[in-house]
């Protein structure tokens, strides 16, 4: 459990320096964008993404804090993790994997965003259909097995 | 694959999240157990059967995996 304990610290300082990303992403976009850059496609979905990632991310850090502080909730937590049918489960809805490609290229459309926005549609779309499909799938597998 | 995990809990009144609790799983995959949807790893097995202080044979029903083996 020790182990699991430093696993779950390791995470919350990734997050909060993911957290403080999305944080700067959104004031330089409030303040720093010029009126050019905010009237793109990209713009507006930078912000939404990085809003929505920022909640999520609080959410995941007081669930982990929390798990932290109350023996009861790590041991619940340690034992959702390492449930070996839901491993099975996310192995064949292709988990971690999917998630690691969507994100690299809703990342990738991020980018790419700024100079042409067919692209970042194209990449922004396969992202979300691998995520859905990814997602379909595992709520398949979990009235299956 | 059928099991008596059900009746040896009501047996013993113990419920499935305190089982699950106790053998480093969750209630949902007691359920699936159970209900003969999934079937458990052999570590888990024996972990279940080891809570009830039974053989895993005790356990678990394999008398459909008997019928596979050609002696």
């Amino acid at each position: 459990m020790e182990l699991f304990r430093k696993k779950l610290k390791t995470r919350i300082v990734l997050f909060c320096a993911v957290l403080l990303l999305f944080v700067a992403i959104l004031l330089y976009n409030q303040f720093g964008a010029n009126d050019a850059v905010k009237d793109s496609l990209a713009f507006s979905f930078q912000c939404g993404f990085s809003a929505a990632g920022s909640l999520a991310l609080v959410f995941w850090l007081m669930k982990y804090r929390g798990a932290l502080k109350d023996e009861a909730k790590l041991r619940l937590l340690y034992n959702e993790e390492k449930d070996e049918r839901m491993s099975a489960i996310r192995a064949k809805a292709g988990i971690p994997m999917v998630v690691i490609l969507s994100m690299m290229l809703v990342l990738g459309g991020m980018i790419i965003g700024y100079f042409n926005e067919t692209v970042f549609v194209l990449l922004i779309g396969v992202a979300l259909f691998q995520l859905l499909v990814s997602l379909g799938v595992k709520m398949y597998y979990k009235q299956r097995i | 694959m059928n099991t008596k995990i059900k009746e040896l809990r009501k047996e013993r009144k113990i419920s499935q999240e305190q089982l699950a609790l106790a053998v480093g799983t969750t209630r949902q995959t007691i359920t699936s157990i159970e209900v003969g949807k999934y079937t458990a790893s052999l570590a888990l097995a024996y972990k279940i059967a080891r809570y009830f202080g039974l053989s895993i044979e005790e356990v678990f029903d394999f008398s459909e995996i008997d019928t596979e083996i050609e002696l």
